[in-house]
């Protein structure tokens, strides 16, 4: 059987640790980089370390992390946020939440350590509205750090003190997009906002303000203890494998995995009596890859769903159209009407009522979606669709 | 929180500020159901906004509802695994033995809604009755789980 021979960052401790106990996570050296960044390093260090790290964002758009710490970092305005983004609405991927449930210190630990770098007093956890779990074991979490002095006043007896609050959202994919979560949690619809300004420079209440996904929030611990330089030959991320593969879950596996290998490897495989057809990467919004087209690398959020060649993909498109016409949030035309016709195109197609005009239509509808949105969501919504309509001919059948 | 706790109550736990709108919301969309008029009035006035902005906030948002949901909610995950693990078949399923339509709020009693992934993949098809998951459903197992309902 393969062995996963990489070194463990993000899961390391996942099945000796209970969730609700901060024992056990000191047990493992837990709050040890948060004790090496307050008694022997400084906020400069650790920004050269993660900057050295090479560490990207984990939530799909992989901006480098160090990059945007520094432009907080440099504003001068006093007042700074720190967001850890844990909305994940995307249809397939539940790595953040799979993390928070199993490990959540570590998470905290990150978002400490993170904070207090870039010089934020006040911190968020934007939280996926159906997470009601992942709240419950984050709530205990936070308190169990406050009792321990490792969030509040004075952390750690020294000039550094942190809040952290969970704010959980109420239904909104939109709302994983940095100015739309920061629209929310001011009160307003969670609709997003024309960049720039980016939220660097007038994110929340209009400071500069960091917005991390929370998978990457969590390799800093590990960054902080063991350098940059390691992390950047040893890199990991965490893999979503679903539908037709013999494994389905969470997986931790080097950040160069391929597509192939993570079917292969880490989801043991497609099911027996199955025949591959395509995979699509990154959930809702992925791109479809036929099997010649698997040798690249796991891009994205890191999901990946296998689909053989007995799946229904009139439902899989109705899926697809579906989510992003209800998740279209109105702001602009091409999206609302789009995403709209879109889906009732998919309905049709369902039902076997397609017309020739409507396979017109599509072409205009996925070409507006791509060029003219507002936001990148429009763009998302024609993904996996153009890639149906090319390279699997839903059309020409 | 108690069912009999009115919406004052559940606004003073909140200072009056907007970023506390949302959470507010959701707090007396928890307690009600929904969020009545009245108690949309009343949130416009603690929080010292105009009305239009509780509603601007409220009706963007899946998890708050502007209007009295059925006594019977059914949602259906239709996220890809989902989907491909049959829940198509369980809505038409439930569309057909209940005589109504996904999305339509017609029917005071019951609703079916066909929702967006709750990142409990591995485990689908996934339904929610009022609030609480049901994993790895199936038709059969859909008919035995809505008789202890209905």
């Amino acid at each position: 059987m393969f062995e996963n021979k990489i070194e463990k960052i993000l899961t390391k401790h996942w099945s000796e640790i209970d969730p609700l106990k901060i024992r056990d996570y000191l047990a493992v050296g837990g709050y040890s980089a948060l004790k090496k960044f307050i008694k022997k390093s400084n906020r400069e260090k650790i920004l050269e370390e993660i900057k050295f790290s090479k560490l990207s964002g984990r939530g799909g758009a992989g901006f480098p992390t160090g990059m945007k710490w520094e432009m907080v970092m440099s504003q001068e305005k006093k007042e700074k946020y720190f967001i850890c983004n844990l909305d994940e609405s995307e249809p397939g991927v539940y790595k953040d939440r799979t993390l928070a449930e199993n490990n959540p210190h570590l998470l905290l630990e990150g978002i400490i350590v993170s904070a207090l770098v870039v010089g934020a007093k006040k911190s968020y956890i934007y939280l996926n509205g159906n997470y009601e779990k992942a709240n419950n074991i984050l709530a205990q979490a936070i308190k169990q750090a406050q009792e321990n002095g490792f969030l509040g006043e004075k952390i750690l007896d020294s000039d550094y003190s942190l809040q952290l609050e969970i704010f959980s959202g109420a239904g909104a994919y939109i709302c994983g997009e940095e100015t739309a979560l920061i629209n929310s949690i001011e009160g307003n619809r969670g609709e997003p906002k024309l960049r720039p300004p980016y939220p660097a420079e007038s994110g929340l209440l209009g400071m500069p303000t960091v917005v991390n996904n929370a998978e990457t929030i969590a390799n800093i611990p590990w960054i902080v203890l063991n350098g940059g330089k390691r992390y950047a030959n040893c890199s990991t991320k965490l893999f979503i494998l679903g539908g037709a593969v013999k494994k389905r879950g969470v997986f931790e596996a080097s950040i160069k995995t391929t597509i192939k290998e993570a079917i292969e490897n880490l989801g043991g495989g497609i099911l027996d009596g199955k025949d591959f057809w395509f995979a699509q990467v990154g959930g809702a919004s992925g791109r479809l890859f036929l099997k010649e087209e698997l040798n690249v690398p796991v891009s994205g959020s890191g999901a990946v769903l296998v689909v053989d060649k007995n799946a229904n993909i009139y439902d899989l498109l109705l899926s697809w159209a579906g989510f992003f016409r209800r998740e279209s949030c109105g702001k602009c035309v091409p999206c609302r009407e789009g995403t709209f016709r879109l889906n009732e195109i998919a309905q049709r197609l369902r039902d076997g009522e397609i017309s020739d005009r409507d396979k017109i239509a599509v072409e205009d509808i996925l070409w507006t979606l791509e060029n003219t949105t507002f936001c990148p969501l429009g763009k998302f919504a024609a993904t996996a669709w153009r890639d149906a309509v090319e390279k699997l001919k839903i059309f020409s059948k | 929180m108690l069912k009999s706790a009115t919406a004052e109550k559940i606004l003073l736990e909140f200072d009056p500020q907007k970023n506390n709108l949302l959470l507010a919301l959701k707090e007396i969309n928890a307690n009600f159901g929904y969020i009545s008029k009245d108690n949309a009035k009343k949130t416009a006035e603690y929080f010292s906004l105009p009305l239009s902005q509780i509603y601007e906030t409220a009706s963007f948002y899946d998890l708050i509802n502007l209007e009295k949901a059925a006594d019977l909610v059914i949602k259906v995950c239709s996220g890809a695994d989902c989907v491909l693990g049959g829940a198509n078949k369980i809505v038409s399923e439930i569309e057909n033995y209940f005589r109504i339509k996904s999305g339509d709020k017609f029917n005071p009693k019951i609703s079916l809604e066909i929702v967006s992934c709750f990142g409990m993949c591995a485990q689908g098809p996934i339904m929610v009755i009022n609030g609480k998951i049901f994993e790895k459903v199936t038709t059969s197992r859909m008919h035995e789980i809505l008789n202890e309902y209905v």
